[in-house]
């Protein structure tokens, strides 16, 4: 029974520091985070507070000390197990919308026909239709990011890794983004580690919330989110509920920003 | 707006030729009123007049086919080597170390001066010719392909890793479509080059091609036949560019540069 009930992701005393002029920059430090199977957690914090950081060790990007576990295995490197989303979206620029989503799935072992079906389903997905034979530099930002999203899909990763995923979009297509996401989890029920700096975002999406402190990187508190996911965006963000929540972590995270703003100021 | 609307004319394909053609008018000129001596600057009607000579003859096709086959055996050569090597250079620190500095010792090298030192080791002919072309397309290609490789974006990699890329793929699939508009960049230097060093070899190191048939015109004091041969290679140069042109924009649909490329 326990094997049931070990964490998806198990992250723990990650600390990692990056060679600096004089002496090494601690940029985490002891993490601890555990991810169950199919939850959504979040984490915001001050800008340069390592978050992104965790994350890329987490997708085996870049070695710390410390470990983190996946369904109880140490992480040699990436792996199509741990999809990832980057805020600079990443779609190789030479390979049309189709050729992108397909591209993960010409690494795997599946028939021609039935990847062709894969990515046709996708594309439909992110309302893309038309667009198939477009190059990304022919697509908007919020375009972009649909395919990066649906690339990564089309590999079923268990687990989805999303860097700042809607952090270079116009507010109006982030929400439209937010509410994309947020369906496709509840249909797949993927687990979900995201990185984002907007706490609204962070509420409405996620199951939980680590804020972390500013450099180095600790985990400092930590909300459960406990929303109902059917009601629509505007009744639940005008909710007593939902605001409560939002002004707890907003508080949390802002004192984190001002302590890394004075940090910054002092070196 | 009005501006604009009458500088469009220069951009037609005609508007194109206008600048060409007043400048042969005032070549004509110029060589009608004695105001330049013949002698010295034979007028565009005996260049003309040469030229059509030439034509019907196959001296000029067999020369500039001698010189073409030299300068594309060397640009072939020298683009695989230097995108090879650049490859290996963007990849590999160790191997980066050791071919940095003589790449870096040479780039700037005038390669026509090592012309002496091929014919002391090859002699007369055609392999001292490649080999001077070879060299030439080398270095810009080498630093175009280094170039495109190590400005990889470190996302670009990760997104590629995370979707299963193995190592060894990641040069196909990754690295070299990420530096193909450098290469095509460096291709359209290294094409420059090739006729720059072919044509200049065989005038001092050769018994054919269209460079030792210029040079024997000049030594002959034909210059109506010398100004045609020049204009043959003028014109052969310009359409080898124009096709490069091509295949860049074909290949690089997807890249923002063809875009602008377009409008040049």
């Amino acid at each position: 029974m326990r094997a049931l009930i070990a964490p998806k992701i198990q992250i723990q005393g990650l600390s990692k520091s990056y060679p600096g002029e004089k002496t090494p920059v601690l940029a985490l430090q002891a993490v601890d985070i555990s991810v169950s199977e199919g939850e959504f957690v979040s984490i915001v914090g001050p800008s340069g507070c390592g978050k992104s950081t965790l994350l890329y060790v987490v997708g085996g990007f870049l070695n710390a000390d410390g470990q983190v576990l996946v369904d109880g295995k140490a992480v040699q490197g990436p792996g199509t197990d741990r999809g990832v989303v980057f805020q600079e979206y990443a779609l190789f620029p030479w390979l049309t919308v189709r050729n992108n989503i397909l591209y993960g799935l010409e690494r795997g072992s599946l028939p021609p026909d039935e990847r062709a079906r894969i990515a046709d389903r996708l594309i439909g997905v992110i309302g893309l239709r038309g667009f198939e034979d477009r190059y990304p530099r022919e697509l908007s930002g919020g375009m972009k990011q649909r395919v990066a999203i649906a690339r990564t899909l089309a590999c079923d990763p268990a687990i989805l890794l999303l860097d700042e995923p809607f952090g270079a979009l116009d507010a109006q297509t982030r929400e439209v983004m937010q509410d994309e996401l947020l369906r496709i989890w509840l249909e797949t029920r993927k687990t979900v580690l995201m990185i984002t700096h907007d706490v609204s975002e962070a509420v409405y999406l996620s199951n939980r919330i680590c804020v972390m402190s500013a450099r180095p990187g600790q985990i400092v508190d930590e909300f459960k989110i406990d929303l109902d996911r059917s009601i629509p965006r505007e009744v639940l963000f005008t909710s007593d509920a939902f605001n409560r929540i939002r002004n707890e972590v907003w508080i949390s995270v802002r004192r984190e920003a001002l302590a890394a703003e004075k940090l910054n100021a002092r070196v | 707006m009005r501006g604009s609307d009458r500088s469009a004319i220069f951009f037609t394909p005609a508007g194109r030729v206008l600048p060409l053609v007043a400048f042969v008018l005032v070549w004509q000129a110029a060589s009608a009123t004695k105001w330049l001596d013949p002698a010295f600057l034979p007028p565009p009607t005996a260049v003309a007049t040469a030229l059509f000579d030439l034509l019907r003859g196959s001296e000029i096709r067999d020369n500039l086919l001698v010189t073409l086959m030299r300068a594309a055996i060397g640009l072939v050569l020298g683009a695989a080597a230097g995108v090879w090597l650049g490859l290996m250079m963007a990849r590999s620190v160790v191997f980066r170390a050791y071919v940095a500095p003589i790449v870096g010792g040479t780039y700037s090298l005038p390669k026509s001066a090592l012309i002496p030192l091929f014919i002391l080791w090859f002699g007369i002919g055609t392999v001292t010719t490649v080999c001077a072309v070879f060299l030439a397309c080398l270095l810009p290609m080498i630093v175009n392909t280094f170039q495109g490789v190590a400005s990889t974006p470190k996302v670009l990699v990760w997104g590629a890793e995370a979707l299963g890329t193995s190592r060894r793929d990641m040069l196909l699939r990754i690295f070299l479509p990420h530096a193909l508009p450098d290469i095509f960049t460096g291709l359209r230097i290294a094409l420059g080059f090739s006729f720059v060093l072919a044509i200049s070899s065989e005038m001092i190191a050769s018994t054919n091609g269209i460079g030792k048939l210029i040079f024997m015109y000049g030594e002959n004091g034909a210059y109506d036949y010398m100004f045609a041969a020049i204009a043959c290679i003028v014109i052969v140069a310009f359409l080898a560019d124009r096709f490069m042109l091509l295949v860049t924009r074909r290949y690089l649909r997807w890249h923002e540069s063809a875009v602008a490329r377009e409008a040049a």
